[in-house]
């Protein structure tokens, strides 16, 4: 469903990612590792067109992102759930309306918001913390609700930036489960992360990335630098 | 789905334009300011004008002739002087007809009844009422008449030159012109200033949300208008309040300056109109909010 081409980009003269090949089929559960800088992030902002490629090509579900106009950027991001380290809730939300935000913006009818969200808290295990506001949750809490307000959509793709970069051990482990749920539940799951134990602990393809290229690739991959 | 989308469009807007009372309080009333002048502009514009038309429709020449001319000699007169090109229309009021509007303008003054009935003969001259086509030609017409060959019949010409009055406020007029098109054009800059700040302010409070909006694919539009509908409604806001302010101010005016001016003005009359001036303080303050807002927009709001 990806597929980078020759893909390169340069931010002031510095290639943040250079001539990469990738491709990623749906239902797979990928992790991409590698030190800080390593192109990573740039690699995932890319795929939600957040940054725009410099060379080469890249296709989501065949269709070529360059093409696609500024206007037709958010339908993209329908498609997918975005899920980042600092998991930019708003405070001044519940999380039940922190996942119904993501809804009411792509214009669902309130009742079909209602029966989603409710459904979705389930998921992500979170039932019984509708009504509380981020600052009443511990960090796996939050991190539940922006995987929650991700999966809003029913994404094909969820991007998860570092996810686990801000939580414990026993958190962390609790937020991978939950993506292997939502992975097996057949969403396609891109993971960017620092953490050698998750990594470790999935035994699925492992792109390991550094200064920019894909250094090593592994199809039951480990956290190697 | 796209009602929806422009009801929840509107409805932020209403929030951010409720949410941060002082600012919109600091905006709206900014407006308030710049639609009272340029309404006080318009309406002090549009008495003058009146004064002025008023004034020049009461300028004429009567020219009184000896009560022994006959009637067919002063529209024989008439006709010739109808011929001169400065010559706009001449208007004769015979002797009965003088005595009659006299009497009906005298109607309630017993004193004035009485004596006019003691009185056998007819005590007021035919007249000939001249208007000129313009007000420079009064003088010189007056002069001409009493100088012709028609001295001979003319008892007296009656000529009261407002010319200077009408100089005198065509300089206001003028006067109005330059100082309210000049306060509109400064306030009006102010407002835009004050609400593009404000709506600056407004994207920066909410730059969580815009961020968050963007990454779960909400579209440009629904992004940018809640803020183009936050100045609109410190628009609307704003032409309500004025006009509110502006009908106690008419009341208060219209019947003074009907007296003062012998006019009829009333709420109906073109350029007196409340529904008009409300429709113009309401398309400025929409032009005004619309700017401000596009450019705070463009500046600020990265999407």
């Amino acid at each position: 469903m990806i597929r980078f081409e020759k893909v390169t980009k340069t931010y002031k003269d510095k290639k943040a990612i250079e001539n990469i090949d990738l491709e990623i089929k749906h239902g797979e559960f990928v992790s991409i590792v590698g030190v800080s800088g390593a192109g990573k992030s740039t690699l995932l902002k890319l795929i939600f067109g957040e940054e725009k490629v410099d060379e080469g090509k890249l296709y989501i579900d065949d269709i070529d992102i360059a093409s696609l106009a500024d206007e037709d950027i958010p339908y993209l991001r329908r498609k997918i759930g975005i899920v980042f380290q600092d998991m930019k809730l708003l405070p001044k939300k519940t999380a039940y309306e922190n996942v119904a935000f993501a809804m009411e913006v792509a214009g669902y009818p309130k009742d079909k918001i209602t029966h989603d969200v409710s459904k979705i808290l389930d998921i992500v295990g979170l039932k019984d913390k509708t009504h509380n506001f981020p600052d009443e949750m511990s960090g796996g809490e939050k991190q539940r609700v922006a995987i929650a307000r991700a999966l809003a959509h029913k994404p094909v793709l969820l991007i998860a930036d570092e996810p686990t970069g801000n939580l414990d051990e026993v958190n962390s482990f609790e937020i991978l489960d939950l993506l292997q749920k939502i992975n097996q539940l057949g969403t396609t799951v891109l993971l960017a992360t620092h953490a050698r134990d998750l990594v470790n602990k999935i035994q699925k393809r492992v792109i390991t990335m550094d200064k920019g290229r894909i250094s090593m690739e592994q199809a039951k991959g480990h956290y190697k630098l | 789905m796209e009602s929806i989308a422009l009801f929840r469009v509107i409805k932020t807007g209403a929030t951010n334009f409720y949410r941060n009372f002082w600012l919109s309080a600091t905006a709206t009333l900014i407006m308030v300011i710049t639609l009272a002048i340029l309404t006080l502009t318009l309406v002090t514009f549009n008495i003058t004008s009146v004064a002025i038309q008023n004034i020049q429709e009461r300028v004429d020449i009567s020219v009184y002739f000896k009560t022994q001319v006959s009637e067919q000699q002063i529209l024989d007169i008439r006709s010739e002087l109808e011929q001169l090109p400065e010559i706009a229309s001449i208007k004769y009021v015979s002797a009965a007809e003088a005595l009659a509007s006299f009497k009906e303008k005298h109607s309630d003054n017993q004193l004035i009844q009485d004596s006019l009935g003691q009185l056998t003969d007819n005590p007021l001259p035919p007249t000939l009422q001249v208007k000129a086509k313009s007000l420079d030609e009064y003088p010189k017409i007056a002069e001409e008449l009493s100088k012709s060959n028609y001295a001979a019949f003319i008892d007296k010409v009656n000529f009261q030159d407002n010319r200077s009055v009408i100089e005198r406020l065509s300089r206001i007029l003028s006067a109005v012109k330059r100082l309210g098109v000049g306060m509109a054009v400064v306030f009006c800059f102010i407002a835009i200033l004050v609400i593009f700040n404000t709506i600056r302010l407004t994207i920066f409070n909410r730059r969580e949300e815009v961020e968050i909006m963007k990454l779960v694919g909400a579209t440009n539009w629904y992004i940018r208008w809640p803020f183009i509908i936050e100045s609109i409604f410190y628009a609307i806001a704003a032409s309500i309040i004025t006009i509110l302010l502006t009908i106690p101010i008419f009341n208060y005016l219209l019947p003074r300056l009907n007296i003062y001016l012998g006019t009829n003005l009333t709420s109906n009359t073109w350029g007196f109109n409340l529904w008009i001036i409300f429709a113009i303080q309401l398309a400025t303050a929409l032009i005004l909010g619309i700017i401000s807002s596009t450019i705070a927009i463009r500046r600020y709001l990265r999407i």
